[in-house]
């Protein structure tokens, strides 16, 4: 399980986060909303290692990874996908399943069709697609996603929400990043709100009705 | 995957670093030796000092490139860290090199 503590981050004098907390359970699907610019990618870079805070600690299985690096996290069962596609576009969607030595997982996800073509030729849909397939395919105990549900047409959308609960039913602790209220309500188990830099875990997310998810919205 | 290994040298991702390197010490070794002449020191001798240089800057150039692709991601994704995933092209830079000055 990975876990962000009391982290803080300033720039240029003003404060991006401010003492933040996130946590991801196994078998859980958790989500981190708030409006652009309240720091979600902030805190998962500080996540994975990719920014430094300037205070707080990062967590993993309760113990403080003193310098956290995305390949340290990935050896220890991490998968991170980022707000922007992260595939090498000359290559095919098979040399990326070749690279990490597994084959797409039951195809949870139809990529098959576009296996031999180079990613670089895929539509949006199918880039996300595939990037979430080799995450299924590594079986990760912590996938850290970043908007994975942004600019999707409704037919991939649907496909994306199957593949995160299909990892979390495995017991992979999902913790996703997201501002649309749609899409975060169909799939969270948890909900951590952030507001100014700072973030609340939203109690009983599931039972409330649609109109409190409106009103609780950090927007 | 924890490290070098036959699957990452094998992998069409990792060809595809070293088609480009190789490429850049092209780039590197025209200018070195261009240098070199201008200085009237033997153009394609190896001198490890400037090998170093010219290797560092090569491998920056080539950083600079994977991580604008956002390829450093796919890397951490499995595990590799970028100078180990690279590690192999320093010894062909010093080899290619190597090898040229004694042709020469």
């Amino acid at each position: 399980m990975i876990a962000g503590d009391s982290i803080t981050v300033s720039l240029g004098g003003r404060a991006i986060l401010q003492s933040a907390f996130v946590d991801a359970v196994p078998g859980k699907i958790t989500v981190l909303v708030g409006r652009s610019g309240a720091g979600k990618t902030t805190l998962f870079d500080i996540l994975v290692g990719r920014r430094r805070p300037d205070g707080g600690q990062v967590r993993w299985n309760g113990e403080r990874v003193p310098q956290p690096s995305l390949a340290l996290l990935a050896r220890r069962g991490l998968f991170y996908h980022p707000d922007r596609s992260w595939l090498a576009l000359s290559l095919t969607a098979a040399d990326h399943f070749a690279l990490i030595g597994r084959s797409p997982d039951g195809d949870a996800l139809g990529v098959t069709p576009w296996l031999g073509r180079p990613v670089g030729t895929l539509s949006g849909g199918e880039l996300r697609l595939t990037e979430l397939a080799l995450g299924l395919a590594l079986a990760p105990t912590v996938a850290l996603l970043d908007e994975p549900f942004r600019g999707l047409e409704p037919r991939h959308r649907e496909q994306v929400a199957a593949a995160l609960r299909l990892l979390a039913e495995r017991g992979t602790a999902v913790l996703y990043a997201d501002h649309d209220v749609e899409s975060v309500r169909r799939t969270a188990d948890r909900l951590f709100s952030m507001e100014q830099g700072a973030t609340r875990l939203v109690e009983g997310c599931r039972e409330r009705p649609l109109h409190e998810w409106y009103h609780a919205w950090p927007m | 995957m924890t490290g070098i290994t036959v699957v990452w040298l094998r992998s069409r991702l990792f060809r595809s670093y070293l088609r480009r390197f190789l490429l850049l010490w092209i780039a590197g070794k025209i200018a070195n030796a261009a240098t070199a002449a201008f200085l009237k020191l033997p153009p394609l001798a190896f001198r490890p000092g400037t090998e170093l240089v010219v290797c560092a800057f090569e491998l920056a150039v080539l950083v600079a490139f994977i991580r604008r692709a956002n390829e450093d991601i796919l890397l951490g994704n499995i595990g590799l860290r970028l100078p180990v995933a690279l590690a192999p092209l320093v010894l062909l830079h010093f080899a290619l090199s190597l090898a040229l000055s004694l042709l020469a």
